[in-house]
């Protein structure tokens, strides 16, 4: 028989003041297999602990019911003061008799009976806790990060700083990400490329950190502290060990004219290329789509060219395993693309903008690229259509971004900062230009970033109209933006020589197929999920998932980078131990019992449900079963719920202590 | 209080720990006053939460019962609540061919910040059920006259038995089976040897699915079996495949020829719920009544193989063990919920009853459910994904607060 020990607190008068606290004291003493029945002003204070401890031994207590404040509340100090006092933490529970009672009634005679009430069913529950310890898991002390852009660089330089190896990994041929391809940055203007081509080297160098370029995720198996994972290494068709980088290659590859990637088509490569100059790693890959050697066993000038033998026409995608204890997600971003049909069908585009229509419209990035030093025209700024150096800009914000009807509902955040930055320095550029920029709202929060608009505004002259633009059409060389300022209230056409358009900002690509691998949440626009807005702001559902940058949300380089330590951070205190201690209150399943129909392995959110053998002690197969996987298991309990033998059973929840709440209502 | 004699209903409400449990704990320190009469039973997830917890709920007095959990989208184990919807979709038809009070079962989001909303649904609960009264348990509805056409006399099959015979021969003979499963003329046959097979023909008769015997362990032991398999059997045995129970390549099957299964007939469901929601529950108890609570409606049915059923588990005991009025309904309910989404409209259930109740009612009424919301008809496709244990985004909630 179970000696129970109930202690009802009085909250001050936040209980009592409702709850006869010393009747409830007297007829719960009378329940069966009660022991010892007391109440106490502030159970939570130490004097009220203290009693808890005390009562615990000289009753010889073995479950503790507390009928206080919500267990949200208090339930991890009173699982300490039953621990200190011996008992299993977890063979104690709350009756919630302050949020669930005494608040929310205001007659004493039927809060009286609720309560005694809710601390029967707690009473009744508390007899079939079963003594749980902490769940141990081995950490691998290694990280894996997804993403060389500035947060996954971020974060990989700072794990690697902190003691621990870094795989990192990045499907272009360069870390850099999209912020290698910027001109300067907003609000102080300094130029992207010297602030993060140093961060890339050291990242590239460091002993720490492995890099896989041109590679991506395969496959995660695992859980927290015991990931898998499967890399593919695409073909690079050079080997990145003998190759120096030398560049004789792609000087005497004859196919010019490939759009570059890297300057979103504003320029060409090579069939060999490295993507940009200050590439990290420095080693040309060969883009097998427009390799005339690749495609029909042409050419081949770059193997004649390479001295070192470095060129390798053979090569193919290879696997690499990586056993890790943590993965950090930095995919971060790309564009909506504004003139077509978007492909998940979900999203609508903008014809009446002509964009990819007329080469003169522009998105933010490739006008990064057109005034970036490093970009196709040398930083001069010329349009594309005929290179000319355009007079009058037209810069239109919140392309797709906080439009319904396009189906982004969504502020992609950094719109307006980068628009007047973009304003800025096209009239540092062309001095007796115009820069015209159509807005909805400025949202310019953040340190020194309203000074930077008004900057833009004020000192450069860029011309603010709030409103939006109907239509862009191309007459006689020039293309007519035809708009309307709202504030004024007329309508407005500009003629413009180049239209700059600030396009959503959306996940990259395929980061959902990723999110899957790793049963990471994600929402109705793929940005994946924290585990908490406020409070888990890096982690995700998945333990030991963390995430950082633009793959969550719209943000800019600050943020990225503080979220990219943050998780970083995360990282360092899950390695700060040898082995993780988890909450047992985990699924398990009787395999005696188990019919092996596997609901429970489908339903399971967690992918911890996992089919398994039972065999005899001898090896011999006896039956399948469902098994849980404890790393895994976050305790949801789907898996009880759909075992139609009740096989499955959640310690902490389980059927039992269920039970026995509702046959107490009887 | 006159319209209710004073009455104070009793209400159950389950709660997920994550939103309704701490919308509940908003509540409380906005001090936001409803009716003393809902008990709280903090769980994980809505996906944790059982039919058979409302089921208990009601048998220990409740007179509503509450299912609240995190809205869509805001699980916090992303996907429990959307598992729980689908179920209490095919769970609510199943209720309401029993003539079950829907109105006493209540389906809430609410999250960890609608205190004002816990309030409200309490609030509003706790009225529709003094409005209610008391619940009166399944016994105390009353009597029905109504009865159902019943099973439709089996179709002839137009096999030739000879032919089956030598199939069935053969295979014993070079031992490419180990036991034919068929029908004979007074009862199912399990032919061991080539001479056995002459007691085989299609027409035979088997009040038990012969599928149910590939669950037998003293029938697996016999060697790779051979099943001949009309249309309900073989789709008991795609069911059987989509829960690895049994592989294909393990089984031979002999099928009949002839045309494939018959849309289900529902006329007799459809006859049952044109009956007040009172006299179906009648009903019911007329003829749970009569259940002794032998079990050969598990024992006859193709898909009921687990290793050990729910009720004979005791630790606890969701379902009560008597042939009693309250065990007696807590069992069928659970039966025919257990087969939602995988009845196979077979008829073993109602054949093999000794007392002659058409349990195939039940599983039809879940059967229909999943045809109407989903499109499925259990068994049509092995390779089909299960209709319980997965879930869609756009699964139907109207019913959901």
């Amino acid at each position: 028989m179970a000696r129970v020990g109930v202690f009802t607190c009085w909250c001050g008068e936040n209980i009592a003041r409702t709850v006869d606290v010393e009747r409830v004291t007297e007829d719960v003493s009378r329940l069966p297999g009660v022991r010892c029945s007391v109440h106490y002003k502030y159970m939570c204070s130490d004097p009220g602990q203290a009693l808890v401890r005390e009562r615990i031994a000289a009753d010889r207590l073995d479950r503790v019911v507390v009928a206080s404040c919500s267990p949200h509340m208090h339930l991890k100090t009173f699982r300490r003061a039953v621990a200190s006092a011996g008992l299993n933490p977890f063979l104690l529970e709350m009756a919630n008799v302050r949020e669930h009672c005494s608040w929310v009634h205001h007659n004493k005679e039927q809060a009286t009976r609720k309560a005694v009430d809710l601390i029967r069913m707690s009473v009744e529950r508390v007899k079939h806790n079963r003594p749980l310890d902490p769940i141990r898991v081995p950490v691998t002390r290694r990280a894996l990060v997804i993403g060389g852009g500035v947060a996954g660089i971020q974060a990989a330089l700072d794990i690697a700083d902190a003691g621990y190896e870094v795989a990192l990994v990045e499907r272009e041929p360069s870390i850099g990400g999209k912020m290698a391809g910027l001109s300067e940055t907003f609000p102080t203007l300094d130029c992207s490329q010297c602030i993060l081509t140093p961060r890339m080297v050291e990242a590239g160098q460091h002993p720490r950190i492995k890099l896989y370029t041109y590679s991506e995720v395969e496959e995660v198996t695992g859980y927290v502290g015991n990931f898998e994972v499967t890399i593919r290494q695409k073909a690079r068709y050079v080997d990145v060990e003998k190759c120096s980088g030398c560049g004789d290659c792609w000087n005497v590859c004859p196919l010019k004219k490939n759009p570059s990637e890297f300057d979103f088509g504003m320029g060409f490569r090579r069939s060999i290329y490295i993507p940009f100059p200050q590439a990290v790693p420095a080693r040309p890959v060969i883009d097998k789509k427009t390799c005339a050697k690749l495609i029909r066993n042409g050419c081949g000038l770059c193997e004649k060219k390479c001295t070192r033998g470095a060129i390798n026409f053979k090569d193919e995608d290879r696997l690499v395993k990586e056993e890790v204890g943590v993965v950090v997600v930095a995919t971060g971003y790309r564009l909506y693309s504004i003139g077509k049909q978007q492909e998940n069908g979900k999203l609508s585009g903008y014809g009446e903008y002509g964009y990819g229509q007329y080469k003169d419209v522009i998105d933010s990035l490739q006008f990064e690229r057109l005034v970036s030093a490093s970009g196709p025209t040398s930083g001069a700024l010329k349009r594309p259509s005929d290179g000319k150096e355009p007079k009058t800009v037209v810069f239109i914000s919140c392309v797709g971004s906080r439009d319904n009807a396009k189906g982004i509902p969504y502020c992609s955040k950094i719109c307006c900062m980068y628009t007047a930055k973009h304003a800025m320095l096209y009239r540092h550029k062309v001095h007796d230009g115009e820069a015209h920029v159509f807005y909805m709202d400025i949202r310019a929060g953040g340190k020194g970033y309203e000074e930077f608009v008004r900057r833009a505004i004020e000192q450069d002259g860029a011309h603010y109209h709030r409103g939006r633009v109907s239509k862009i059409t191309e007459e006689n060389g020039k293309l007519v933006v035809r708009g309307a300022d709202t504030l004024a209230g007329v309508p407005l056409t500009i003629e413009a020589d180049l239209v700059v358009l600030a396009a959503a900002m959306r996940p990259a690509a395929g980061v959902e197929t990723l999110a899957q691998k790793l049963n990471v949440g994600y929402d109705e626009f793929g940005w994946l999920l924290e585990s908490h807005p406020k409070l888990r702001p890096v982690e995700t559902n998945a333990a030991g998932v963390f995430i950082c940058g633009a793959c969550h949300a719209p943000k800019d380089i600050p943020e990225s980078v503080a979220q990219a330590s943050a998780a970083a951070g995360k990282v360092a205190v899950l390695f700060a131990n040898e082995e993780l201690s988890r909450d047992p209150e985990v699924a398990r399943i009787n395999e005696q019992t188990c019919a092996a129909c596997y609901a429970c392995r489908r339903a399971c959110p967690y992918h911890a449900i996992e089919a398994a053998e039972v065999r005899s002690p001898k090896g011999a197969f006896v039956k399948n079963t469902a098994r849980v996987n404890p790393g895994l298991c976050m305790g949801c309990g789907t898996c009880v719920a759909v075992c139609p033998s009740k096989s499955a059973d959640l310690d902490g929840f389980s059927e039992q202590q269920v039970y026995a709440m509702v046959e107490a209502l009887a | 209080m006159s319209e209710t004699n004073g009455f104070e209903p009793k209400i159950v409400a389950y709660v997920c720990n994550w939103c309704t449990y701490l919308g509940a704990d908003l509540a409380g320190t906005n001090r936001l006053e409803y009716p003393p009469n809902v008990r709280l039973i903090r769980l994980p997830c809505t996906g944790r939460i059982d039919f058979n917890l409302i089921v208990k709920a009601f048998e220990m007095s409740a007179d509503a019962v509450l299912v609240s959990g995190c809205h869509p989208g805001d699980c916090h184990y992303t996907a429990g609540n959307y598992h729980a919807r689908r179920r209490w979709m095919l769970f609510r038809p199943l209720l309401e061919a029993l003539g079950f009070d829907l109105r006493r079962i209540h389906f809430t989001w609410i999250s960890a910040a609608e205190g004002r909303k816990f309030q409200q649904v309490i609030a509003e609960i706790t009225e529709s059920a003094r409005k209610l009264g008391p619940y009166r348990p399944y016994e105390a509805n009353g009597e029905s006259k109504w009865r159902p056409a019943g099973l439709p006399p089996p179709k002839r099959r137009s096999g030739d038995d000879a032919s089956l015979r030598t199939t069935a021969r053969e295979l014993l003979a070079e031992g490419k089976a180990g036991v034919v499963i068929g029908r004979g003329e007074r009862g199912p046959v399990l032919a061991r040897k080539p001479e056995d097979a002459d007691r085989l023909t299609w027409n035979g008769a088997s009040k038990i699915a012969l599928t149910a015997y590939l669950k037998r362990k003293e029938v697996r032991a016999l060697g790779k079996p051979a099943i001949v398999a009309g249309p309900a059997d073989l789709r008991a045995l795609n069911v059987l495949e989509q829960e690895s129970q049994i592989r294909r390549e393990d089984i031979h099957v002999i099928a009949a020829e002839g045309p494939g299964a018959a849309p289900p007939d529902f006329s007799d469901l459809d006859a049952l719920l044109q009956l007040e929601p009172g006299e179906r529950m009648a009903y019911w108890a007329g003829e749970f009544d009569r259940c002794v609570k032998c079990y050969a409606c598990r024992q006859a049915c193709p898909l009921c193989y687990c290793e050990r059923c729910i009720v004979d588990k005791n630790r606890p005991q969701a379902i009560d063990t008597s042939a009693h009025a309250r065990g007696n309904f807590a069992w069928h309910i659970t039966r025919a919920f257990h087969l939602a989404g995988r009845c196979v409209g077979c008829g073993a259930c109602t054949r093999a009853c000794p007392a002659g109740i058409d349990l195939r009612l039940l599983n039809q009424a879940a059967a229909r459910a999943a045809e109407r919301q989903f499109g499925y008809r259990a068994g049509a496709d092995p390779k089909a994904e299960p209709l319980v244990g997965v879930y869609s985004l756009t699964d139907k909630e109207e019913f959901i607060g």
